[in-house]
């Protein structure tokens, strides 16, 4: 049991406040973020005459996506996968003639994932995080710093339980989760204990929040 | 609008960690289990338990875009903004069933119901989005069936193991808010 | 609460003693129907004293604290004075949830920022905290990157910004290593001159033999002055080491995690035989439950150990029930609904007799608890319960992590004997733990110290021979 995310987390999120030598950086994310929302909306909406336009901005975000080592076969092996799905229902239903329309609305998904990768590739997690919390209330801004700060405590808790009830000999090992009926198992002996401790670690983590006066006012002021 | 989502701070934290667990937990099987419409399962029960445990409509929505913008920030899944809308819609669907069937049926069958609403809404993303992208209508309901049926068996699963949790965690004074019965 | 009415007799009261805070026979119970957690306390705390207030977990000491900085839901008996416009400052038992932000500037701001502090007042304020607490970092420095000490010491300036008049410190010593208690005591010598009066809880009040003035322990909900009185063992024997039967063994070997730097290194073979009681003794943070994990075959990113553990190289599974291992914060691994369920789960699994669960219950005398959920148990209680469903297999080999840890004098002796029981019955037990077990019944020690790990020889020796 590990997780890819454990390694962002402790540089996360900081409410509105981490402009910790951060301004270029910044600016940059917001930017990606509203073009990856708009190439990935036009992917939809756009007209079919337009859609080379919108293949060739794609191919450049893959080209930079590429070069700055994202791992394009990510979205390759899905994109394969639609496209055998949805290519042999094209045959099976409309017959030859249809194909390549049904490749076209394969290419618009794709394109709808592409620039999301981009993202992913070219921006750190937390920078856009940074940019999200601009839009969100304080609250929930310092319950996304606090869930991602907490989120390498709560694997680890995961982690050890999971072990523990494995040796105990717990129908949980990957070999026995193959099978759903071992399911409740690992509901019952890791995701229960489990949401006990989530539910201590909230109220103490809300306790410590609260004796720091957190939320005593509506409006804060923020450390440069 | 407001007032829906001025939880408790502790509840919001609870709602905020559920979420992002749920994040965790499905980057961690991602690799393990190749079957699509698996993410229904952790979805629903995390979704559903954040109802159990904080007990007000709103909570699953809150916890449904929370994970969203986790999983925008860890870069979990195909990352990107669609992912808000891939968490966040079959939650808010989960919770107006939710007002619609409060009281109504026993809480396992609530849960059943308010799980495959959100199934439904989670098939019909993708269906709308297929037809945006100029599938035809037989194709992409095909597509909306196939998904249907393979996120609906996994939504049900997990439906079905909400309830006990609930109890068990209720049984033993775990819970703070009584209003889930 | 102590506003109202109170607070006028309050104010007077408190300028005529002088004291910042005093409990006058306050007693609590968390529900009607429950017995009381605090009967009757008493306590005054002046400026520049520092209490500590010891006792085992589950004794009330937390909910003491929670008492004071008024965060208690419900109403209490008895008198409780505060002085007019007290400020209270407490640190926290579990330092994951009071870190929020990522730098140490940030993370100090926090308390100033929710205050709505000018953002070019907060520097100064910060700087003078991080300064109070020896703290000479820069404010833009990761706290990831500090030492245990000295990230204690940032959640202490986080709570100093806010210039209280009282702090109080939940469990200190737990969370550091020996030279972060060194720097932890010059921190509050300071602060007691500076005039801040200090409450400290811990149950390990001999650490702060320096600073305390005044010592308390609770016992029964009561809070009796003074220290209490050290815990004895029963005098009971461990079982015979069976020199023939070897469950583990140890090459000489370095602990270190993948790409870092050594933890501790072994230099001599090291061996663990049937019946055999061994401690394994170092200072917080010097990777003994990691080592225990590995030695179970759990932990990961550990670079591989020339260790056979029954014979067989440590994998997760490989040993069914012939091994057991207890972390810490063993309540944790509970989850069913009853005790009985609980000790049975691991027969069931291991398609073992599940007339095995009543009858160690009964041993315990825990078998009246049978039917409980294992949620509602008190801390010692729970604390049977989870090391009763791994002793209920009779495995082989079991590894314990600090399995002492906050429990009384009666849980401490419940353990042994359970432990002493199992070692005569040919289980191997290694259990880790801060302090020499000289006095116990132990049949060997290993001990970590300036990271090498030695073992006592002396069984050691006889084994070889």
């Amino acid at each position: 049991m590990k997780t890819s995310g454990g390694r962002h987390c402790r540089n996360s999120v900081n409410g509105a406040n981490t402009v910790i030598k951060s301004g270029k950086g910044i600016g940059w994310t917001a930017t990606g973020l509203i073009l990856a929302l708009v190439l990935s909306s036009a992917a939809f909406f756009i007209a079919t005459q337009y859609l080379f336009g919108l293949i060739i901005c794609n191919l450049g975000l893959i080209i930079h996506g590429v070069y700055r080592r994202g791992d394009f076969w990510v979205i390759g092996r899905v994109f394969l996968a639609q496209l055998v799905i949805t290519l042999s229902l094209y045959y099976l239903m409309h017959g030859k003639d249809q194909l390549l329309e049904g490749a076209t609305v394969v290419l618009r998904v794709l394109m709808a994932f592409i620039p999301g990768w981009w993202l992913s590739v070219t921006c750190r997690p937390e920078k856009i995080g940074e940019v999200l919390t601009w839009i969100l209330p304080a609250k929930w801004a310092f319950v996304i710093a606090a869930s991602l700060s907490l989120l390498p405590t709560m694997t680890r808790e995961v982690r050890e339980i999971y072990q523990i009830q494995c040796l105990r000999g717990a129908r949980i090992t990957p070999k026995a989760l193959k099978d759903p009926r071992n399911w409740s198992e690992l509901i019952h002996c890791v995701i229960f204990p489990l949401l006990i401790q989530l539910l201590k670690l909230s109220k103490q983590t809300a306790m410590a929040a609260q004796l720091r006066h957190f939320g005593k006012h509506k409006k804060t002021t923020h450390w440069r | 609008m407001r007032k829906v989502f001025n939880f408790s701070l502790q509840d919001a934290l609870f709602i905020g960690f559920c979420a992002t667990l749920l994040v965790a937990l499905k980057s961690m099987l991602r690799l393990k289990l190749g079957v699509a419409g698996h993410s229904m399962f952790l979805m629903t029960f995390f979704y559903l338990i954040c109802y159990g445990v904080v007990g007000r409509v709103g909570s699953i929505t809150a916890c449904g875009f929370l994970s969203g913008l986790v999983a925008m920030m860890l870069s979990v899944g195909k990352g990107g903004p669609l992912i808000l809308i891939k968490f966040g819609l079959p939650a808010l669907a989960m919770d107006l069933s939710m007002m619609l069937f409060a009281g109504l049926l026993t809480l396992k069958w609530r849960c059943v119901v308010v799980g495959l609403v959100g199934c439904f809404a989670w098939a019909a993303k993708v269906w709308v989005e297929n037809l945006l992208m100029g599938m035809t209508i037989q194709v992409a309901l095909v597509q909306f069936g196939l998904s249907m049926l393979r996120g609906g068996a996994f939504t049900l699963l997990a439906a079905l193991m909400v309830p006990p949790v609930l109890n068990r965690l209720r049984a033993h004074d775990l819970l703070f808010n009584e209003e889930i019965k | 609460m102590w506003y109202g009415t109170d607070r006028f007799r309050a104010y007077l009261g408190c300028l005529l003693l002088m004291s910042l805070l005093e409990l006058d026979k306050v007693s609590y119970r968390y529900r009607c129907d429950e017995a009381l957690v605090l009967q009757e306390i008493n306590l005054k705390v002046n400026r520049g004293e520092c209490h500590c207030i010891s006792g085992p977990t589950g004794s009330g000491k937390s909910t003491l604290i929670k008492l004071i900085m008024g965060v208690l839901s419900r109403p209490w008996e008895g008198n409780f004075h505060i002085a007019d416009g007290l400020v209270l400052g407490l640190v926290m038992q579990d330092p994951n949830v009071q870190f929020i932000r990522q730098s140490v500037g940030a993370e100090i701001a926090f308390a100033l920022e929710n205050l709505c502090v000018p953002t070019e007042l907060m520097r100064g304020k910060v700087q003078s905290a991080l300064r109070k607490v020896g703290l000479f970092v820069s404010l833009d420095m990761p706290i990831e990157q500090l030492s245990l000490g000295q990230k204690y010491r940032v959640m202490i300036a986080s709570q100093l910004v806010s210039e209280p008049d009282i702090l109080l410190l939940d469990e200190p010593w737990a969370q550091l290593d020996n030279a972060g208690v060194e720097e932890l005591l010059l921190v509050l010598s300071e602060l007691k001159e500076g005039g801040v009066a200090i409450v400290l809880v811990d149950h390990n009040p001999n650490a702060f033999v320096d600073v305390v003035d005044h010592y308390y322990f609770i016992k029964a909900g009561e809070l009796i002055a003074g220290c209490p009185t050290p815990v004895v063992v029963d005098n009971i024997q461990a079982g015979l080491v069976q020199f023939d039967v070897c469950v583990m063994q140890i090459k000489p070997f370095e602990f270190r995690f993948s790409n870092q730097d050594p933890l501790f290194k072994s230099m001599q073979p090291l061996k663990l035989y049937s019946g055999e009681i061994v401690s394994l003794v170092g200072d917080n943070g010097t990777g003994k439950s990691s080592f225990l994990k590995s030695l179970a075959g759990i932990q990961s990113d550990i670079n591989e150990l020339p260790l056979l553990v029954l014979g067989k190289q440590a994998k997760v599974g490989a040993f069914g029930a012939d091994l057991g291992l207890l972390l810490q914060r063993p309540n944790r691994q509970l989850f069913e609904s009853s005790v009985l369920e609980e000790v049975q789960f691991s027969l069931k699994r291991f398609e073992l007799p599940l007339f095995w669960a009543e009858q160690l219950l009964d041993e315990l005398g825990l078998l009246h608890l049978k039917d409980h959920s294992p949620h509602t148990l008190s801390y010692g209680q729970q604390h049977m319960v989870a090391l009763a469903s791994l002793a209920v297999i009779k495995p082989k080999v079991l590894l314990l992590d600090d399995p002492f840890a906050g429990l009384d004098g009666e849980y401490l002796n419940r353990v042994w004997h359970l432990l002493t029981k199992l070692s005569r019955g040919g289980c191997a037990i290694l259990l880790s733990g801060h302090r020499q077990m000289l006095t116990l019944p132990v049949t060997g020690h290993w001990l970590i110290h300036d990271g090498v790990l030695c073992s006592d020889g002396e069984n050691q020796a006889l084994g070889a021979a």
